[in-house]
């Protein structure tokens, strides 16, 4: 089927594109191959007919968040000599495999344990702008309050920490 | 199948575990942490789809607020600790150390 095919590919990009985050040495590969996992997991949601979420995902993660963080990685200029040497990265990387394999493995029984379920693309504009934003101002109104106020404590958090300061003393 | 996303969203949960325990370089351990919240939405709209109410999506789109608000902080304080210490490596960031 189409849709499976589509699973397949997006699922691989997304595996491959995570592992490049966590083996490249430079921080400017490893966001790039971070946007490739981003933007097939924007695929993804929109074969489970999250049509609002896919929209999000790309505008707000793969398009704000990462550019900001690549344009911070620019702006320090980061030379290969000012890396960490990771000698060790390897056997890091092996030994958190074998603390995290049982971890997974549990988690992946549990999931055996659910009951199978269709994921065919449905109707009824399930996922759309409507119906999520009436959820959200309905529903779910005190917690979208809450996220706003962290909103503005991170924005004057960022600004004082980041800021120029000391004219004063 | 609703299983192959589970799956995948355990993966990419645990290569960001991976990640974090296994580099030093702290834009990499910051982007790692990213792709658990990532995992953590997909499994979100997953399970939307299968109950067919779109609180999961609500709930996506709050992680999705709180990793723009976690970001901003996150850069302003590596901002900050390079300006101090010109460095990248998280074994050097250790100030609270007694």
């Amino acid at each position: 089927m189409f849709a499976d095919g589509l699973f397949i590919g997006f699922a691989v990009l997304a595996v491959l594109g995570a592992v490049g985050l966590v083996l490249f040495r430079h921080p400017m590969n490893g966001a790039m191959s971070f946007v490739v996992t981003l933007i097939s997991l924007a695929g993804l949601y929109a074969l489970l007919s999250a049509k609002l979420i896919f929209a999000l995902q790309l505008i707000v993660y793969a398009g704000a968040i990462m550019s900001l963080i690549v344009f911070i990685i620019m702006f320090l200029n980061i030379q290969p000599s000012d890396l960490p040497q990771e000698e060790t990265k390897l056997l890091y990387i092996l030994g958190g495999s074998v603390v995290v394999f049982p971890i997974g493995l549990f988690l992946a029984k549990i999931v055996k344990s659910l009951p199978a379920h269709s994921t065919e693309i449905i109707g009824h504009n399930f996922g759309g702008v409507k119906e999520v934003g009436l959820l959200l101002f309905r529903d779910w109104l005190v917690p979208f309050e809450i996220v706003s106020i962290l909103l503005l404590v991170s924005l004057v958090g960022a600004v004082i920490l980041a800021g120029k300061r000391g004219t004063t003393k | 199948m609703i299983h192959s996303y589970l799956y995948l969203s355990i993966i990419l949960f645990c290569l960001g575990i991976v990640g974090v325990i296994s580099r030093r370089n702290v834009f990499t351990v910051f982007m790692s942490i990213e792709l658990m919240l990532n995992a953590a939405n997909l499994a979100f709209v997953a399970f939307s789809r299968v109950h067919e109410s779109m609180d999961g999506h609500v709930l996506a789109m709050m992680v999705m607020a709180v990793a723009a608000a976690e970001a901003a902080l996150a850069l302003a304080v590596v901002i900050l600790l390079h300006k101090h210490k010109s460095k990248l490596d998280t074994n050097v960031f250790s100030l609270l150390k007694g």
